[in-house]
């Protein structure tokens, strides 16, 4: 078969089996538009900004597991692709993002719309590759997805100069079956030895943690930890980007660790003398002061990814590979050994009355007294309520986010969206509509607050042109409130450059300019029935505008600088 | 590493996104191919000329941060094999596991 670059870069996508390309054409994208617009298999997603074509293909991505693909043009379409590369990146999302480039004759002469897309996002690619020959094509197509999915995954970029998919140079087509790359080779299976280590220190431990991270999901290993906790016993904390995991109801569950972790989760860290790390990287906003970490426990590091083991934290056993073979090896090790683990009733004494001492309020939304305003922790347990616990629900950044990831208990992997790594604000709503083209069936809710929402509020459109009922909670404080919560416990409530009330929308007028249906709460008592009323409209986008209290604070919160994990706010005027 | 347009520049761009010094560097492409034959033996290919370059780079930092400075190159997808006078990172190969604690 003979294909001209346009046809080559399509039909290579269909092989992979693409189903959606988010994307915004342009100059240097036209040739590649043409081979969209003549084929019928894969479906193009306009977005109104390439931010949002990113965060969509990203959102794909952490509701199935497939590789969100996106096309844009050089110059613009390229740099404000740069967000959303960044934020996949930081969390090791997949992704392949295709710019159009200037004619390659023209590459370095300051052409209309050329800019160093290769060298722009170098810093926030696993790998990129620049097109030199049509024939190369297909297998550069090939080794992008390959190295995108395998090891770590993360964004690969492929700038493709615009005269290399003209559609009058035809060349002979074939899809390479793999891809071999001799200088890439990441790990799958764990070493022997390192299993049987981490198998005794765990046999060992009367005070262990198992924290797991957004590796467990990239890996696909749910089901290999929820076993694992069964062998060992010990208890579970999730990080934000693991949240899922392990089922949020399950009695062995701390919640999420870290800085808006709860008491429970941080206190077992900060004691345990066994810390099990899986798929997970000791980030900053885990360990807070890395010298006063764990101060009695051993660390057991599970990860395929060398650089991120004793990066922060040393290890004392590193276990290299997939995370999901290497927790199936340690299983079936744990089950065929003759030692027992160690007798836990004590450790989970200990933890149960710290969950009693300052755990979470989970009963916040029986609240019906209007003389209060909303909390939005209360909104939040609500929205958990009315969609039984079962929706996608993405996040943007900021008091909605933590109040989320506390108060949503998600008994899934890949139900909770957002982005953790690089905290991207706007990454909740393009991302909401990723998760549900990919699942029309389901719930998809986005969580937002009034500063987020309003950087990728443009989707909206997007929204109405392809039909997507997604679920928007705005949960409205009138400001930027995380900042805002920063600056009145360290900058003597100095708000600066926090607030916008006066200039605010009216969200629900702006919902329905785009057919839309809005919902305006203010009350406690408006709240069950908000909520529900929003939920029941299957084929309708619904916006509701929630207004909470705007003076409410997120809390536990590690105590910053110099402080270690058992260092915690819990109230404004309440440390440990 | 393979010699590709914009490897080089990947390995210097790690440096400085990282936050650690290059006191020097020297690159060219390989000729002789016998000091490397282990690389060839243990990734099971075969070098050919113009094909592979040789980065020296020369930096002062503790024996941690060099650790993490060997295995961020070593991730980067074409680069073969990093050395120090005291580790060498293979691609996928685990050769010795003290060094990859």
């Amino acid at each position: 078969m003979k294909l001209a670059g346009n046809d080559m870069l399509i039909q290579s996508l269909i092989n992979e089996g693409v189903e959606f390309i988010f994307g915004y054409p342009g100059g240097a994208a036209l040739h590649i538009y043409d081979a969209i617009f003549n084929q019928s298999e894969i479906q193009h997603i306009l977005v109104r900004h390439e931010q949002a074509a990113t965060h969509a293909a990203d959102g794909y991505t952490r509701a199935t597991g497939k590789v969100g693909v996106v096309l844009v043009t050089s110059g613009p379409g390229a740099t404000n692709a740069i967000t959303g590369i960044a934020t996949a990146f930081m969390d090791s999302i997949p992704m392949i993002v295709i710019s159009g480039q200037v004619q390659s004759h023209l590459i370095g002469t300051d052409a209309f719309q050329e800019t160093d897309m290769i060298g722009i996002s170098r810093p926030i690619v696993k790998h990129s590759f620049t097109v030199e020959s049509q024939e190369s094509i297909p297998r550069i197509v090939k080794e992008a997805f390959f190295i995108a999915t395998s090891g770590r995954p993360g964004p690969v970029v492929i700038d493709v100069p615009k005269d290399l998919t003209h559609p009058d140079f035809k060349f002979d087509f074939e899809y390479p079956k793999e891809a071999k790359i001799r200088s890439y080779n990441p790990p799958i299976l764990p070493l022997e030895d390192q299993v049987k280590r981490a198998v005794e220190a765990i046999l060992e431990a009367k005070q262990p943690v198992i924290y797991a991270g957004g590796g467990t999901i990239s890996s696909n290993a749910s089901n290999e930890l929820i076993k694992f906790q069964k062998l060992t016993n010990a208890p579970v904390t999730n990080t934000l980007m693991g949240l899922g995991v392990f089922p949020a109801t399950n009695k062995y569950f701390m919640g999420m660790l870290g800085m808006h972790g709860t008491y429970q989760a941080n206190m077992a860290m900060h004691n345990a003398d066994l810390i099990i790390a899986v798929g997970a990287r000791f980030d900053d906003r885990i360990t807070n002061t890395p010298e006063k970490f764990a101060p009695k426990a051993k660390i057991i590091h599970l990860d395929v990814d060398h650089s991120s083991v004793s990066k922060i934290i040393e290890a004392d056993v590193a276990v290299f590979g997939q995370v999901k073979e290497s927790l199936s090896a340690i299983n079936k090790l744990l089950e065929a050994s003759e030692s027992q683990c160690q007798d836990l009733s004590a450790w989970h004494e200990q933890i149960q009355e710290w969950r009693s001492k300052h755990g979470l309020n989970h009963n916040l939304f029986k609240n019906k007294d209007d003389e209060h305003p909303i909390l939005p922790q209360a909104a939040v347990q609500h929205i958990y309520q009315a969609s039984e616990g079962k929706a996608f629900v993405t996040s943007d950044v900021g008091q909605h986010q933590m109040f989320t990831a506390q108060y949503y208990h998600f008994d899934e992997p890949r139900k909770w969206i957002n982005s953790g790594g690089l905290g991207t604000m706007g990454f909740g709503l393009p991302s909401a509509m990723g998760a549900k083209l990919a699942f029309p069936e389901e719930e998809v809710i986005c969580i937002t607050g009034e500063g987020s929402i309003q950087m990728c509020i443009q989707e909206l459109s997007t929204c109405a042109q392809y039909k997507l009922p997604i679920k928007i909670f705005n949960i409205n404080n009138l400001a930027l409130g995380m900042v805002k919560q920063w600056q009145d416990m360290n900058y003597d409530g100095r708000h600066s450059s926090i607030s916008y009330e006066d200039s605010l929308p009216d969200f629900v007028k702006l919902a329905e300019s785009f057919g839309h249906v809005g919902i305006k709460i203010t009350k406690n008592s408006q709240l069950q029935d908000g909520i529900e009323e929003a939920l029941s409209y299957k084929d309708k986008l619904v916006f509701v505008d929630i207004y909470v209290d705007p003076d409410e604070h997120v809390y536990p919160m590690l105590v910053a600088p110099e402080g270690s994990m058992k260092d915690m706010w819990l109230d404004k005027d309440l440390k440990t | 590493m393979e010699n590709k347009p914009g490897a080089l520049a990947r390995v210097v761009g790690l440096f400085h996104q990282r936050g650690y010094n290059i006191d020097s560097l020297h690159v060219d492409p390989i000729t002789d191919f016998s000091p490397y034959s282990f690389i060839e033996k243990e990734l099971s290919i075969t070098f050919k000329t113009d094909e592979i370059s040789r980065l020296t780079i020369e930096t002062t930092v503790s024996d941690s941060l060099m650790r993490q400075i060997l295995r961020q190159i070593n991730k980067l997808i074409e680069v073969l094999a990093v050395s120090n006078e005291k580790s060498t990172y293979l691609k996928g190969v685990l050769r010795d596991e003290n060094l990859l604690r």
